[in-house]
């Protein structure tokens, strides 16, 4: 599946998130491919999902793919529950 | 053929990419991850000079004017422009420093009791090509740059994060991760200034703000805003001739508008660059340092921050503007005026309010942002003398990251003492 991470400028904390979100998809046997992009430039990329801070995803409006905002960017723990939600919900593999 | 190769590796992008190349080999990836990465890091390059390049051809209008307006040099505070812009002279010290720079840092994360893994790819790619510059400007390149130049890099990844941490706890509550961005001394300092002026008890997160402001949290339309308000105040100051005669066909205004937006259209560029190189070389930096360095904090970008205290963020942001614009008057009186430099205002304010908050509540991030803003845009102007960029052509432009300024200002003591 394809996964995009943003934050303000596409290549700080939305790297690392990125990162993680791979790890924790190799964990559960999902092969996670993904791009860390700034704010600006997520509208009409193609993916399955957007995952960022809570903080900046609010600001972004009319994306067709599951948004998905992480309170504490830190907290690994949150940021595995959120993915697993969204694969049990969603059918991409 | 040997003046081929030496010209291949003496291209900026090449050298980078062949770095990317031997790296992503000695990791033993397969064939398809090595051509993909190595591609990918040249392209990223390359992508970022353009970007450098557009910045500084968009500021020599505006340099002309703002010198002609007020009698004085206006300089904005950006490193990536700065650090791109040199690569023409100076890409083997800077490619080497930041890799070898990295592999110190695993040296001293794994031999010192300071544990951290500097993980922040931009800022280790301006602080390389920062110490290359002082280096050049000491008389010092080639190996004997890169051999200083690294243990230095080496020295910052770790002695700053290891600074911050007591601050970093009182802010996050644990101790896993680490602040890896060379801004941090000054935003622990105005934070804990602001916790020593303000009461914890009273946080900002209570503090209601309006999200109408929420459209300025991007940064291009923040930028764009400022940008065309600074060069619209150069020409309405500068000479009606000048203006003309740099206006050629166009009215004036249209002028104005086109080059303070391809200002931020560079910057653009430049940040997608960046981002293409370093969404290769961090990812394979984080591998190399959790397989060699177990149990090292990572030292990460300053957002990470943020989520502690979402309002304190805007507090912090909206005094550092502030804060910026009282320094920038200021700067007058000095050899330089630095004019308002969004990135840093806004990445280093926000965290700035979320620290002052953490140790002192609403007027604690008041006073932290404020103090943020202003010391970080007047440290520029007293430290301008100290490094001077004309010689690689570069206009406008300076420093801005506090803690890199504060090892160019060492490495120019240090030289003092042995008469470099």
């Amino acid at each position: 599946m394809k996964i995009i991470t943003t934050c303000g400028m596409g290549f700080g904390t939305s790297l690392m998130l990125l990162m993680d979100i791979q790890e924790i998809g190799r964990k559960h046997g999902v092969d996670v491919q993904g791009e860390a992009l700034d704010m600006s430039s997520v509208k009409g990329r193609d993916c399955d999902a957007i995952f960022g801070s809570s903080e900046i995803v609010k600001e972004l409006s009319d994306i067709d793919v599951p948004v998905i905002g992480i309170s504490n960017i830190l907290d690994k723990a949150e940021i595995e529950a959120k993915f697993l939600d969204f694969i049990k919900q969603s059918d991409v593999k | 053929m040997l003046g081929f190769i030496t010209s291949f590796l003496s291209t900026p992008a090449f050298i980078i990419g062949f770095v990317a190349l031997v790296g992503l080999i000695a990791m033993r990836r397969a064939a398809s991850d090595v051509i993909k990465g190595t591609l990918k890091t040249i392209l990223g390059f390359m992508i970022l000079q353009a970007g450098s390049g557009i910045i500084v051809d968009s500021l020599v209008p505006f340099s002309q004017m703002f010198e002609d307006a007020f009698g004085l040099e206006g300089v904005i505070a950006e490193d990536n422009a700065i650090a791109a812009a040199v690569q023409a002279v100076l890409s083997m010290e800077t490619s080497f420093i930041l890799v070898f720079g990295f592999l110190l840092n695993l040296v001293f994360a794994r031999l010192t009791p300071l544990k951290y893994i500097f993980l922040t790819g931009h800022m280790m790619f301006s602080m390389a090509a920062t110490i290359a510059i002082v280096l050049d400007q000491m008389g010092v390149s080639g190996w004997a740059a890169v051999g200083v130049g690294s243990v230095i890099q080496g020295v910052t990844s770790v002695v700053f994060p290891a600074l911050a941490q007591p601050f970093v706890r009182k802010v996050t509550g644990n101790d896993n991760v680490a602040f890896g961005f060379y801004g941090s001394s000054l935003v622990w300092a105005t934070g804990w200034i602001g916790g020593k002026l303000g009461n914890k008890e009273r946080t900002t997160e209570d503090v209601k703000i309006s999200p109408k402001l929420d459209f300025l949290k991007e940064m291009s339309v923040l930028m764009s805003i400022v940008m065309v308000l600074v060069y619209g105040v150069a020409a309405a100051f500068a000479s009606p001739e000048l203006v003309a005669e740099l206006s050629g066909e166009q009215p004036a205004p249209l002028m104005v508008v086109l080059n303070a937006l391809t200002f931020v259209v560079g910057i653009l560029i430049l940040l997608q660059g960046v981002r293409m190189f370093l969404g290769e070389l961090i990812p394979a930096f984080k591998g190399i340092s959790e397989k060699l360095v177990p149990g090292a904090k990572p030292a990460l970008d300053v957002p990470i921050f943020y989520a502690f205290a979402p309002t304190a963020t805007t507090i912090g942001f909206i005094m550092a503007v502030v804060g910026g614009l009282v320094a920038t008057v200021l700067s007058t009186f000095t050899t330089v005026v630095v004019l308002p430099s969004v990135i840093g205002l806004f990445f280093m304010g926000a965290a700035a309010g979320v620290f002052g908050n953490a140790m002192g509540g609403r007027r604690g991030a008041v006073i932290a942002g404020f103090l943020l803003g202003f010391l970080f845009q007047f440290i520029v102007a007293v430290a301008y003398p100290l490094v001077g960029l004309d010689d690689y052509g570069i206009t406008g432009l300076w420093f801005a990251s506090p803690d890199a300024i504060l090892v160019v200002a060492l490495m120019r003591a240090v030289g003092l003492l042995f008469g470099v």
